[in-house]
């Protein structure tokens, strides 16, 4: 981070001219598209926006985005967070191979992670073909949209409790088994209070990747209204339809919803506890 | 060392309970009072039968169902190209009943053996409802296009729904093609290369491509392109949600597409079965008919109520697929060997 450079009359102005330029440049390509979202959901008025969101299907993805977000957070908080404690604390073979591994889904794009998962669970898929016939059919289910979900997310818990776990003076530890604490003890009061912010920001992350994710659900979801439609395939689906006020509405509640967990995200990991740049 | 709570951890909270409660809200009330006895019917449609399902039969069906039976039917529904439904009903997706936009995807699930019912034996051979194909047009018509061939002119931008997934787009490709022949006298070779001709005009043409024909009218009617191919339900419906801002083109000589029902037996369990079959029978009953002229289409089982709607065009010359020997035998021959094999792989496509 350099500092706000205090030169002559000259360089202020044309560092002022600088910024002129960025702004004139982020404005169309940053800005305005999101201001676009909020004026076409708000073009009838308030009342047509409320008409809008309290409609069964709007309503009904929404809840269904929430809860697979939730799910998603939760299970990745605790599989993430023991990967981490496990890659993080212990030396063993394979460990280099797996630490790829589990980041590998931020470099798959995430259609591809969704026809993976057809073709591993779906009625033709490598284990689906045995699973299907006993019943066990988790794509176009909600079950499925949690299964991508997971497995799109997954790195970001790592990538936010990894880091803090590995910063984290063994002393610490050593000092707890030393004074007669157990694996699980020290795990509970000594760990895992120093990962309360990797923790909180990781679930945050997740959640919101979760919130808005479209390309894996897309392909596992079925896309039933009213029973596996999430929020990213309404919005999708109302625009495909012509409906673009009701997409907007929905799209602006998303929207505000990621804003505010940006919002905790900026805080929690602020200054205070971001390390290095 | 425990510390006070700050304010941001105190607005934290508060918003996670707002959200939690706002999640269980459904779960609150459906302890309250029970509901009553319900049916479910898992419906899988293409595109443009979106509007005319959700408003007009299943509506019509329920009321209908509940007076009989007591009982709510819920439809969980989706529409998307035909060919993109297909596959996910292939793939496992629920669908009780599939409505599809051609008889190929109606084949392509009786091979896989998730469609048993034999859709012929239904009336007017399973064809639900059928739509001519139809040009749609900015205001005024400023380019002056009547037909297919008027495609083809250099400064005529097309938008076109994607025959890899959407059924309005293959029937879309038999009319730019068929439209150049001399249908319904035999097919002469003259002919195929008159329609591999224009067919190839016309592909020139296209500007932007969406997976529906449902997704080309929004994208029209979002202001790209100068022209639409699409079914007349598509123009009916964008001339009563837009007005004089576009105009539907009934070319003189085009397609009658025909729309078939199929029953996916495969995910019918056996206490479902007389449920389905009533839909499906309702579908072809007069008051299902009357629904999808009110909606644009025209009815396959009469005829007559056609006139039902006063915005349907009159049609002269219609070309059907039976001119063309058959939905398989068309397919094959205009989409697979003449689009795609030789008018998709021209360079500078």
């Amino acid at each position: 981070m350099t500092p706000a450079r205090q030169d002559s009359g000259r360089g202020g102005w044309s560092q002022r001219l600088t910024v002129t330029a960025l702004w004139a440049v982020l404005t169309p390509l940053l800005l305005l598209p999101i201001v676009a979202i909020f004026v076409f959901a708000g073009r009838g008025g308030w009342t047509a926006f409320w008409r809008t969101i309290a409609l069964p299907d709007a309503q009904f993805a929404m809840r269904l985005s929430l809860w697979i977000a939730l799910w998603t957070s939760l299970a990745n908080a605790v599989l993430g967070t023991f990967t981490a404690y496990v890659l993080s604390k212990h030396r063993f073979r394979g460990r280099g191979p797996l630490s790829v591994l589990v980041n590998l889904p931020v470099a798959i794009p995430t259609v591809v992670i969704g026809t993976s998962l057809l073709l591993l669970w779906g009625p033709i898929g490598l284990l689906g073909r045995f699973l299907d016939p006993m019943g066990f059919r988790p794509m176009f289910a909600p079950l499925g949209i949690f299964l991508a979900h997971l497995l799109v997310t997954f790195p970001y818990m790592l990538g936010a409790v990894k880091p803090v776990l590995d910063e984290l003076e063994v002393t610490y530890e050593e000092a707890a088994y030393t004074m007669g604490a157990g694996k699980m003890r020290t795990f509970l009061y000594v760990i895992l209070p120093a990962l309360r912010g990797g923790l909180f920001s990781g679930t945050l992350l997740t959640f919101a990747h979760s919130l808005g994710e479209f390309g894996a659900t897309v392909m596992v979801s079925g896309n039933l209204r009213m029973k596996t439609q999430t929020a990213p395939l309404f919005i999708f689906a109302q625009f495909e339809a012509g409906q673009i006020e009701t997409a907007n509405a929905v799209a602006a509640v998303l929207a505000v919803l990621s804003f505010v967990i940006f919002m905790f995200l900026l805080r929690f990991t602020g200054p205070s506890a971001r390390e290095g740049s | 060392l425990r510390k006070a709570w700050s304010a941001e951890s105190w607005i934290a909270a508060v918003l996670a309970g707002v959200l939690l409660l706002y999640l269980a809200f459904p779960l609150l009330q459906r302890t309250r009072h029970a509901a009553p006895r319900r049916r479910v019917l898992v419906v899988y449609g293409f595109s443009v039968l979106g509007d005319a399902m959700n408003r007009g039969i299943f509506p019509a069906f329920s009321r209908l169902w509940k007076e009989k039976t007591g009982e709510e039917v819920f439809f969980p529904s989706s529409f998307a190209g035909s060919g993109t439904i297909t596959n996910q009903i292939l793939l496992g997706a629920p669908a009780a009943v599939a409505l599809l936009a051609h008889e190929g995807d109606a084949l392509r699930l009786k091979e896989a053996g998730a469609a048993r019912t034999d859709w012929r034996e239904f009336p007017a051979r399973g064809v639900v409802n059928r739509t001519p194909f139809v040009i749609l047009v900015r205001k005024g018509n400023p380019l002056g296009i009547r037909s297919f061939a008027d495609l083809t002119r250099p400064n005529v931008g097309i938008i076109h729904p994607d025959p890899l997934t959407s059924g309005g787009a293959a029937w879309a490709i038999l009319a730019e093609f068929a439209s150049a022949t001399r249908l319904p006298e035999p097919l002469t070779a003259e002919d195929v290369r008159r329609g591999s001709e224009q067919l190839r005009g016309i592909w020139s043409r296209v500007v932007g491509q969406s997976p529906s024909a449902m997704g080309a009218r929004t994208q029209f009617e979002n202001g790209f392109g100068d022209a639409l191919v699409t079914y007349e339900q598509q123009g009916v419906a964008a001339r009563s949600s837009r007005g004089e801002e576009v105009e539907v083109v009934l070319p003189p000589r085009t397609i009658l597409s025909e729309h078939v029902a199929v029953l996916v037996d495969r995910n019918i369990p056996v206490r479902d079965r007389f449920l389905a079959l009533s839909f499906r029978d309702f579908l072809f009953a007069r008051k299902g008919q009357e629904i999808f002229v009110k909606f644009g289409f025209r009815s396959a089982v009469d005829p007559g109520l056609d006139a039902g709607n006063p915005s349907l065009g009159a049609l002269t010359d219609p070309i059907t697929v039976e001119q063309l020997g058959g939905w398989e035998r068309a397919y094959r021959l205009v989409v697979e060997r003449i689009w795609k094999d030789e008018i998709l792989k021209e360079p500078g496509r």
